[in-house]
C-alpha cells in the first residue's frame, strides 16, 4: 500500500470509526462507566478511541438524554459515571440490529464480489 | 495534581459556557489523574520526576486544549453552515446582479438628469464607483444576514430552510434547472447588448469621452466616410443580433448556428479591414497625418484578436455545453 492508499484507508476508517465509538459507548454503559473506565473498557475490546473526543461525546450523549451522568464522591476520588438510560438503550438495540444487517450485506457484497 | 494541569484545564475551559465549566473541569481532572495513575501503576513508590514525566505524556495524549474545547462546545466552526450554503449562494446569484443592474441604471439616469454636460469618463467612474459600493454592502448584508440565520438553525444542520430549498425536491424542478439553457441566454443578451454598442459607436460625440475639444465634439467615426460603409457595418451588426435573437428565444446554439456566427464575425472583420485600409474611417482631427497608417493597422490587429478570441471561446463554450 502506497501512501497515498495509506492516507485514504486513514481517512475512511476514521469515518468509520466515528459512528462506532457511539454506538459502543452506549453498549458499553450498560453497566455504569466513569470515563477512563469506559476508555479502557472500549480500548481492550479493540475500538480504539482518543480520550479528547470520548469526552466530550459523552457530554453530547447525556445532553440526547442517551446516557444519564451521576458523581459519585463516596469514592477515594470523585468520579462521573454514566449509564444508558432507557432511551438509550433502545437506541443502542436499534443500532445493534442496524449494525447486524450492515455486516450481512457487506458479508453478502464481498462474497459476491470475490471471484 | 501539578500547575501544569491546572493551567490545562483552565485552558480548556476558559472557552466554554460559565455554567458547564466546573462540571467539566472536574471530570478532566479526574481523568488526568486515573491516566497518571494508570502509566505509573508499574511503580510502587514513583519519583517526583516519574510523576511529571506521566502528567506530561497525558496531557499531551489529551491533545490541544483548545481542540478539547471546541470538541466540547460542538458548536459550527463556520459562519454559514452546509444546510445554509445553497442558499447563500443563491442569494448571491440572483441579489447581487440584480443590485448591479439596478444601481448602473440608477447611477446613469441620475448622472444624465442632474450633470449639464454628460461626460462618459465621469459617468462611468461615478457608475463603477457605486456600483462596487453597493455590491460590497450587499454582500456584506447577505453574508451577515444568513450566517446569523444559520446560528439559529441547531449548528447549521437542521435541513429546513426558508428561500429555495423549502419546497421538497421533485422532478419537476429537474426540468427547470435547465442551466445550459440559461447560460445561453444570458450570454445572447450580453452580447445583443455589445451589439447596440458596436451599432452606436459611429453615433457617439468625442464629448463624451473628454476629446471634444479635438474635433468639435464630433463622432469618432470620418462623417464624410460613404454611407455605404456605414450601412455595411450596420448590416453586419443586424444579422449578429439575428443569430443572438434566435439563441435567446431557442435557448440553445446548434452547431449550425455557431457556424453561421462564426462565417458573419470573420466576413465583418474582413469588412472592417477593408473598410479601415482603403478608408479614412476614423475622423480626421483625430488622426495626424503620419500616424494615420499605424492607427489602422493597430485597430485592424485588435479587430482580428478579438475576433479570433471569441472564436476561441465560443468553441470552448460549446464543447464544454455538449
Amino acid at each position: 500500500m502506497n501512501e497515498d492508499e495509506e492516507q485514504a484507508l486513514a481517512t475512511h476508517e476514521q469515518e468509520l470509526r466515528r459512528g462506532t465509538v457511539v454506538f459502543a459507548s452506549l453498549v458499553a454503559c450498560r453497566r455504569p462507566q466513569y470515563g477512563y473506565s469506559l476508555l479502557t473498557t472500549l480500548t481492550e475490546a479493540g475500538i480504539a478511541t482518543e480520550a479528547n473526543t470520548l469526552y466530550p461525546l459523552l457530554r453530547r450523549l447525556e445532553k440526547q438524554g442517551l446516557l444519564t451522568a451521576e458523581w459519585n464522591t463516596e469514592q477515594a476520588r470523585p468520579r462521573k459515571y454514566y449509564t444508558v438510560t432507557t432511551s438509550g438503550a433502545e437506541v443502542a438495540a436499534a443500532l445493534h440490529s442496524r449494525w447486524l444487517e450492515l455486516d450481512s450485506s457487506i458479508t453478502k457484497l464481498w462474497k459476491e464480489g470475490t471471484p | 495534581m501539578s500547575a501544569l494541569t491546572d493551567i490545562y484545564v483552565d485552558n480548556v475551559i476558559g472557552h466554554l459556557p460559565e455554567k458547564s465549566r466546573e462540571d467539566i473541569a472536574a471530570e478532566i481532572r479526574a481523568t488526568i489523574n486515573d491516566m497518571v495513575e494508570d502509566r505509573l501503576g508499574e511503580f510502587d513508590h514513583p519519583a517526583e520526576d516519574q510523576s511529571a514525566a506521566a502528567e506530561r505524556e497525558v496531557l499531551e495524549e489529551l491533545g490541544d486544549p483548545i481542540l478539547l474545547s471546541r470538541e466540547y462546545t460542538n458548536s459550527p466552526q463556520h459562519f454559514i453552515g452546509p444546510a445554509s450554503y445553497p442558499l447563500y449562494i443563491w442569494s448571491l446569484r440572483w441579489v447581487l446582479p440584480t443590485i448591479a443592474v439596478l444601481s448602473v441604471l440608477t447611477n446613469v439616469i441620475v448622472h444624465i438628469a442632474t450633470t449639464p454636460q454628460v461626460r462618459l469618463g465621469a459617468l462611468l467612474g461615478q457608475t463603477i464607483g457605486s456600483t462596487v459600493t453597493a455590491l460590497l454592502i450587499a454582500f456584506a448584508v447577505i453574508t451577515i444576514l444568513i450566517g446569523l440565520g444559520d446560528r439559529g438553525l441547531d449548528g447549521g444542520t437542521t435541513q429546513q430552510l426558508p428561500g429555495p430549498r423549502s419546497k421538497a425536491w421533485n422532478v419537476d424542478d429537474l426540468r427547470r434547472k435547465d442551466t445550459k439553457g440559461a447560460q445561453i441566454r444570458a450570454e445572447a443578451v450580453l452580447n445583443l447588448i455589445f451589439i447596440v454598442l458596436l451599432a452606436l459607436i459611429p453615433l457617439i460625440p468625442t464629448s463624451l469621452v473628454y476629446v471634444g475639444h479635438l474635433n468639435n465634439g464630433e463622432t469618432f467615426i470620418n462623417p464624410d466616410l460613404g454611407a455605404g460603409w456605414l450601412l455595411g457595418y450596420w448590416g453586419f451588426l443586424t444579422l449578429m443580433a439575428v443569430i443572438e435573437v434566435i439563441k435567446l428565444v431557442r435557448s440553445s446554439a446548434s452547431a449550425g448556428l455557431l457556424i453561421t456566427g462564426v462565417v458573419l464575425d470573420v466576413a465583418m472583420a474582413v469588412f472592417l479591414t477593408i473598410a479601415l485600409l482603403t478608408q479614412p474611417v476614423l475622423h480626421p482631427d483625430l488622426t495626424s497625418a503620419s500616424s494615420a497608417e499605424v492607427q489602422q493597422v493597430i485597430t485592424v490587429i485588435a479587430i482580428w484578436f478579438i475576433v479570433i478570441w471569441d472564436q476561441i471561446s465560443t468553441w470552448r463554450a460549446h464543447r464544454a455545453n455538449r
